[in-house]
């Protein structure tokens, strides 16, 4: 649990007392319940009493965890998303500048290969498509009152808003189904190997000519796919439980779920840049596998050198 | 940019016309509300959906109604908003003397009358199990056929007229005089099964059964002892004037309840007594007082007589006794009687708890008897504080809707007979030949008391040969009675189904309409309420008030005196029941209903109160204190609010009302009085008038008896009667003498008309003379039964058998183990039907429970929410949710009374008519209560019985 | 300037739900909806004690700091207000909210909660001042017409204070001073004397 000992919780008992006692000036408040001491130790760990409304958690006189819950997302939270996505897109820039894209090292042999089934690429693009749709629809929910709101204009902030939230809550569980098949489909390719430990040592061969080898996937791939699964599942999950409130979930699970969702996708979303630069501007060739679905063969080669020799080795098999 | 509300605090409170008040200054006063906005406006749009009504726009002008909330006795006043006649807003009235603006949950709720949306909308009847919508015409004419055949062939009092305390006063009277004319004494209201045993207790102790002060004195009391009465949630603005006594009068308050209820929750001291216990712990204060010699003795010698027999009772309830009945340990009855006698004036309140009991005459009694005991009677800040129930109970039980009397407790003799007839400028003789002739049991039945409302049950299903009147009941007219509040359901049940015609006549349907498998024979006929019609209604403190109309009728419903007149040109005797009040536009005119009553009612005084006065009180009601009721300037001054009866003579006379009963320190032209001399002058010699304590500028220094024409001259006083008085007067008393003569000149001489005597501590003509404990009928300390008997049978009470020893006899404190009481809750009123119609209050209480002490949950094997079944004693059972909580004690449980539209598991939604069941249904209380009845009153027991609860499975 | 505010005198809260009433009886609030509510801690138990609770209007509103639309704004007198035109229903000013005043009138899946509803202080809301859509869509608007919340202005004990902040101070510190003793069983400790309205001034 969240539950952090802060001078909130005496000011929450405040602000019951004097609705506009300054919120923000805990110190010059003097907290004597006038109903008595007793009464508001016992208020103030957020008890239960009795009441006749009958709304969720009606009884709990005070939400001891909202403010711990609001002092997470927007002190801590909120910063950290700017830090983390501005981050990668500055270090991808730099990186971009200083060292540009990975060129192909041989002439393309025209040879193509299959790399991506229809049926692969597909899913990819679904998931893809949808990640970056809850991607802003979800930044829009946490920044966009920042930058947006006076941009837009009352009235088209509100129906924009609107399309965010109803994108976010009915796409989401689509994008929930496209990336648990995803999952399953492609886990075969990402187990962790020798080889991946080597690709690792070597940087991935990001900078310089060292080219080590890899399989199907290589290990940076394999840890974007550990991190969606990881990261995604929990990201789903936890918006799952805030999408789906008519289960009676109390505050403090949809709490922890929106700030485990936040965290998670701010993280998936900056992670997402480094993926979407590799596989586009940052290396000749990789994106033209997730849209025709074939590699060139220098590429394979170059890239995935242990699988182009177990294809290549298949082939002459089957001839 | 944020967007900047404007919002500028106005400078100075702004006068408005028609709210003439003024916030600042209430606020200044009570020093209980806020007022940085302090500043009137007139109000502003609603929206509202009404059926029938027109939209309103926000623009429409408003009207501002002036009405009373028809929820509780306290009389609070409400300003009604109406636009394009739809009540479109309610506004506190922080200028009126009861509330100052605070209401409680229904109070604040009362516009949802103007909705109306699951009211009865038109008549209707039950043909084969459905119900079928009728013109008013058909539903007078079928009605009205049934009556005059059943009358034919079973006599008049074989239909039964089950009136309200929900009538305003004018259509209570009326409805007595309708059932005087109809040739019957069957007629009764909820005052039988609500403070019958108080107004019968407390009049025969010193006079008149109502409250003695007001909820506004009670700022003067120096301790407030509270027993069976639970006003945070039945009376909740009642504590607006309780807390005020305690935060600035230091009064300390005792709260004494089986239950730890939410007014124990704010009293200084709780004591918890065993159900039914209510003598023995009295007896056990005054054992402390009388041993320390804490009573009042001057006030004894001068104005209380019997206290010594009273003395020797009391001595056989030593502490040890008094905790073995009662279950309060000896240093708490000593605190609790040493705070009452340090701090006087004292006032006790009480209300159901005590008054619903087979010994509710005894409790009643037993409380006045402590007060007077400590002096505490006839003072402001002192008096027997008794809180009645439905807003116009009071006026009600006044007026006379009760089967033991005509309208002002005149009772049913020849005497009272013809001075009504006289009243009612109609021949003695042609209603006596109205009645059944015959004699039964050495009485006529137009002498005989009719069968209280608490027993039409048995009227209808006892053998016929053994009820004093010439058949059962075959028609029952319940004209504004939930039926759920009344005890032993499965025979309710039983006995409905066997009437000939059941006759609805309400807003709403009913538990009635639905609680019987019935398939035909019931009518429904839709009244108005209260605020669709207007009229006067008198509060808990005697005062009366005037209720503007809000809105029209809504639907197809009427008001009660409309429906009264419809039937009575039915039934053949609109003439003489209208004789002197005019018709117009087929409704009786309601002013001159009220100078009717002001023509008859001498004996408590409501003969003051003409329409124009209450008109005048009404308009001017901030120009009265808030502490006092007195008012100060304006049209209206030196008049307490609402004339409080006894407003003595006529209202010329100028009498300003009675705010404190037996206040000798005010004179009687300015509201003092005297004990009233009703029950003699001597008894076994000794003097029954006061000694030496009279009223304020009394011309005579001492006791003296009622006044009549041979007392007048006797004095030498006849000759200040005018001579047209002095023609009326003649062979007259002062309860009789129409011209309010003998009244004028008592009053110009200082004294009381009604005689100047002692309180009687003694009711020689009552069960027992002195209050003693009796065990309840159904009673778990079965070692107590021997020691602390019943009475015995009774062969005839108010025309039937009744059962005291017989039942007590049985044990079945075995098979039932468990004590079970009932009450209220501050969201709903009565049975429920109007409260659980209106969303904004059913929705705070949408399921029935029943509180269970964890340890009886525990041993019985259930858990709090879980759904259980009660079973009463007489085999009674309801399925009700359990509510765990030490708010009861172990061994007892309690449920609320106010739900109803399920019976014995099953849901009566689908037997509604449709679009008129109410938002919430649960069971009702009732079904598992049992028999019992006050000797004197026929006070039915809902406070104590036995039950057994076991976990409802499936 | 006005600084708007609620204080609850528990002592005197009998939980008679009058004010809830009064809510829903000025603001035609529908079922389900419930802007103000009634807690009852210690319920049956000696040292009951019961609190009316609503949006207590807070100086740094947790709702309005949280809210993605930032649907909130804060009237020169200090009452919170939020347009509805812009609510998306995200309930996350009911997650942040210390007293659970935000309320939604529908719970369905897909995070359909329908438009937030709260109180107003009977302020209404951003339309104009008093018009049949302000009405609709937030109650009564009272404070522009010079009168303060009904819930306080009807509660039956006058427990619950609504006003400036320095009247109601004065107000319940005057009750404080009348009361002096403490000897009830059921009351409290000294702290309810010592407790002084005018020191939790903004």
């Amino acid at each position: 649990m969240l539950r952090i000992k802060m001078p909130s919780i005496l000011v929450l008992l405040i602000t019951l007392l004097l609705s506009n006692t300054a919120y923000s000036t805990p110190s010059d408040a003097k907290v004597a319940g006038f109903a008595g001491a007793d009464y508001w130790q016992v208020v103030k760990q957020g008890s239960e009493g009795r009441t006749q409304d009958k709304g969720s958690e009606s009884g709990q006189l005070i939400n001891v965890a909202g403010e711990e819950w609001r002092h997470w997302r927007n002190q801590w939270i909120t910063p950290a998303g700017i830090f983390a996505i501005g981050g990668t897109l500055a270090i991808l820039a730099i990186f971009y500048l200083l060292v540009g894209q990975k060129k192909l090292e041989q002439p393309r042999s025209g040879q193509l290969i299959e790399r991506w089934k229809r049926l692969d690429r597909a899913n990819h693009w679904t998931v893809a498509v949808l990640f970056i749709i809850l991607a802003i629809s979800g930044l829009s929910l946490l920044y966009g009152k920042f930058v947006l709101k006076n941009l837009l204009g009352n009235s088209m902030w509100a129906d924009y808003m609107l399309l965010c939230k109803l994108a976010h809550n009915y796409l989401g569980p689509l994008f929930v189904l496209g990336l648990l098949f995803m999952i399953l489909r492609w886990i075969k390719h990402n187990m962790f190997n020798r080889t991946d430990l080597i690709w690792f040592l070597k940087g991935g061969g990001i900078i310089g000519n060292a080219h080590p080898s890899a399989g199907y996937m290589n290990g940076g791939e394999k840890l974007w796919f550990w991190l969606l699964t990881i990261v995604g599942l929990i990201v789903c999950i936890s918006g799952l439980v805030m999408d789906f409130q008519n289960f009676g979930q109390l505050r403090e699970t949809m709490q922890i779920s929106n700030l485990l969702h936040a965290a998670g996708s701010l993280l998936l979303i900056a992670a997402s840049f480094g993926h979407i630069y590799i596989g586009t501007l940052g290396t000749e060739g990789a994106l033209e596998g997730m849209k025709t679905g074939y590699v060139d063969e220098t590429w394979a080669k170059q890239h995935h050198d242990l699988w182009y020799e177990e294809v290549t080795k298949k082939s002459h098999k089957d001839q | 940019m944020r967007l900047t509300k404007k919002s500028d605090t106005p400078a100075a409170p702004s006068q408005a016309s028609g709210l003439g008040l003024s916030r600042r200054r209430f606020l200044k006063n009570s020093g209980v509300a806020a007022g940085g906005v302090a500043a009137v406006g007139i109000m502003s749009p609603g929206m509202m959906k009404q059926a029938e009504a027109a939209s309103t726009s926000s623009n429409a002008p408003t009207d501002i109604k002036r009405t009373i909330c028809s929820h509780c006795s306290v009389g609070c006043g409400v300003y009604a908003e109406v636009q394009n006649g739809v009540w479109t807003g309610q506004e506190p009235a922080f200028d009126h003397p009861f509330n100052a603006g605070g209401h409680c949950a229904k109070g604040a709720a009362l516009r949802e009358h103007g909705h109306g949306d699951r009211r009865l909308k038109y008549p209707m009847k039950l043909v084969d199990g459905k119900w079928k919508k009728l013109s008013w015409e058909q539903a007078i004419n079928e009605v009205g056929d049934k009556m005059l055949q059943v009358r034919k062939e079973s006599g008049p009092d074989s239909v039964y007229w089950l009136g309200s305390a929900k009538f305003s006063n004018e259509q209570a009277y009326l409805f007595r005089k309708y059932a005087a004319m109809w040739g019957t004494n069957n007629v009764d209201h909820q005052a039988r099964i609500c403070h019958s045993t108080t107004v019968a207790g407390v009049a025969n102790t010193w006079g008149y059964g109502a409250m003695t002060n007001s909820f506004n004195d009670i700022h003067f009391a120096k301790s407030i002892i509270l027993i069976g009465s639970n006003p945070a949630e039945a009376h909740p603005v009642s504590l607006q004037h309780i807390f005020r006594a305690k935060e600035r009068n230091k009064a300390h308050i005792i709260c004494v309840d089986p239950r730890f209820t939410r007014t124990a929750a704010h009293a200084d001291e709780y004591v918890r007594i065993r159900p039914g216990s209510d003598v023995a712990f009295i007896w056990g204060l005054l054992w402390h007082i009388f041993e320390n010699g804490w009573e009042d003795k001057q006030f004894i010698q001068q104005r209380v007589y019997g206290m010594d027999e009273v003395r020797k009772e009391v001595k056989n309830w030593p502490p040890a006794e008094v905790e073995s009945v009662t279950g309060v340990k000896e240093s708490q009855m000593r605190r609790a009687a040493k705070e009452l006698a340090e701090n006087r004036p004292g006032t006790v309140i009480w209300c159901m708890g005590g008054t619903q009991h087979t010994t509710g005459n005894n409790n009643t009694r037993a409380y006045c008897i402590l007060m007077l005991a400590l002096g505490n009677m006839g003072t402001s800040g002192g008096g027997t504080n008794i809180f009645r129930g439905h807003d116009n109970v009071q006026g009600a039980t006044d007026l006379g809707i009760l089967s033991h009397t005509l309208p002002g407790y005149y009772g049913l003799s020849d005497g009272a007979w013809k001075h009504w007839s006289k009243v009612w400028d109609v021949d003695l003789n042609w209603i006596q030949n109205r009645f059944d002739q015959t004699v039964y049991r050495k009485l006529k039945p137009i002498n005989n008391k009719g069968i209280p409302v608490s027993r039409w049950i048995d009227g209808i299903l006892e053998d016929k040969k053994l009820i004093d009147q010439q058949d059962n009941l075959r028609v029952m007219v319940c004209w504004g009675h939930a039926v759920n509040s009344q005890t032993r359901g499965p025979e309710m049940k039983k006995a409905i189904e066997k009437l000939d015609t059941l006759v609805i006549v309400d807003p709403y349907p009913t538990h009635a309409a639905v609680m019987s498998d019935r398939k035909d024979g019931v009518y429904l006929i839709p009244a108005c309420t209260q605020f669709e019609t207007y009229g006067s209604v008198t509060a808990s403190n005697r005062s009366i008030q005037w209720r503007d109309q809000v809105i029209e009728p809504l639907f197809e419903s009427k008001p009660d005196h409309e429906i009264m007149y419809l039937f009575s040109k039915k039934l053949g005797f609109d003439k003489q029941l209208f004789k002197n009040i005019e018709i117009k536009n087929n409704q009786p005119v309601v002013e001159d209903i009220t100078r009717e009553i002001n023509k008859g009612m001498w004996t408590i005084g409501y003969t003051g109160q003409s329409p124009e006065r209450l008109k005048l009180h009404q308009k001017n009601w901030h120009t009265f204190d808030y502490d006092t009721l007195k008012g100060e300037g304006g049209p209206a001054s030196g008049d307490y609010y609402g004339m409080p009866w006894p407003c003595w003579g006529t209202a010329e006379q100028g009498h300003p009302g009675t705010p404190i009963l037996y206040d000798t320190s005010k004179s009687v032209a300015e509201g003092g009085l005297t004990f009233r001399a009703r029950f003699g002058v001597e008894r076994d010699g000794v003097n029954l008038l006061a000694e030496g304590s009279f009223s304020k500028d009394s011309d005579i220094k001492d006791g003296y008896p009622e006044f009549s024409e041979k007392l007048l001259k006797k004095l030498g006083w006849w000759n200040d009667l005018t001579a047209e008085e002095k023609q009326m007067a003649e062979g007259k008393n002062w309860k009789t003498d129409l011209s309010g003569g003998i009244q004028r000149v008592a009053i110009a001489h200082g004294c009381a008309p009604f005689g100047n005597a002692k309180a009687r501590a003694v009711v020689w003509t009552f069960p027992d003379k002195v209050p003693l404990h009796r065990e309840p009928l159904y009673t778990p300390r079965r070692d107590l039964v021997s020691k602390y008997p019943t009475w015995n049978d009774s062969e005839s009470m108010y025309r039937l058998p009744t059962m005291y020893k017989s039942i007590q006899d049985k044990d079945l404190s075995k098979e039932y183990p468990i004590i079970l009481t009932s009450g209220r809750l501050v969201e709903y009123e009565g049975g429920g039907e109007e409260t659980r119609s209106n969303p904004w209050l059913a929705e705070l209480q949408q399921e029935m429970f029943v509180e269970v002490n964890p340890i009886d949950a525990n041993n019985l094997g259930f858990k709090d929410g879980e759904e259980v079944w009660l079973e009463g004693a007489e085999g009674g059972k309801v399925r009700v949710k359990a509510l765990v909580t030490r708010r009861v004690d172990e061994g007892v449980v309690f449920m609320p009374f106010h739900f109803g539209g399920m019976f014995q598991g099953k849901d009566l939604t689908d037997k509604y008519p449709t679009g008129a069941a109410p938002y919430v249904v649960g069971e009702a209380a009732n079904t598992a209560t049992t028999y019992g009845y006050d000797p004197v009153t026929q006070m039915q027991e809902t406070k104590v019985t036995l039950c057994r609860i076991q976990k409802a499975t499936a | 300037m006005a600084r708007m505010k609620f204080l609850c005198d528990s002592k005197r809260c009998i939980e008679c739900n009058g004010c809830v009433t009064a809510c829903k009886n000025e603001n035609e609030v529908e079922w389900g909806v419930n802007r103000r509510r009634v807690v009852t801690i210690n319920d049956g138990e000696p040292g009951e004690t019961s609190i009316s609770v609503a949006c207590m209007h807070c100086s740094d509103a947790p709702c309005m700091a949280v809210c993605p639309t930032d649907c909130f704004y804060q009237t020169d007198d200090g009452i919170v207000l939020h347009n509805k035109d812009l609510c998306i229903g995200c309930g996350y000013c009911l997650y942040a909210c210390p007293f659970g005043a935000p309320q939604f009138p529908s719970d369905a899946a897909f995070g359909e909660r329908g438009k937030m509803d709260k109180c107003t202080f009977c302020a209404g809301g951003p339309e104009e001042d008093n018009s049949p859509e302000e009405k609709a869509k937030y109650g009564a608007n009272r404070i522009a017409e010079g009168k303060l919340p009904m819930c306080a202005e009807m509660c039956s004990t006058k427990a619950l204070l609504a006003g400036d902040a320095n009247e109601v101070s004065d107000i319940f510190r005057e009750r404080v001073i009348y009361r002096g003793h403490n000897d009830g069983a059921w009351s409290m400790s000294e702290e309810d004397l010592a407790y002084d309205a005018t020191q939790q001034k903004a």
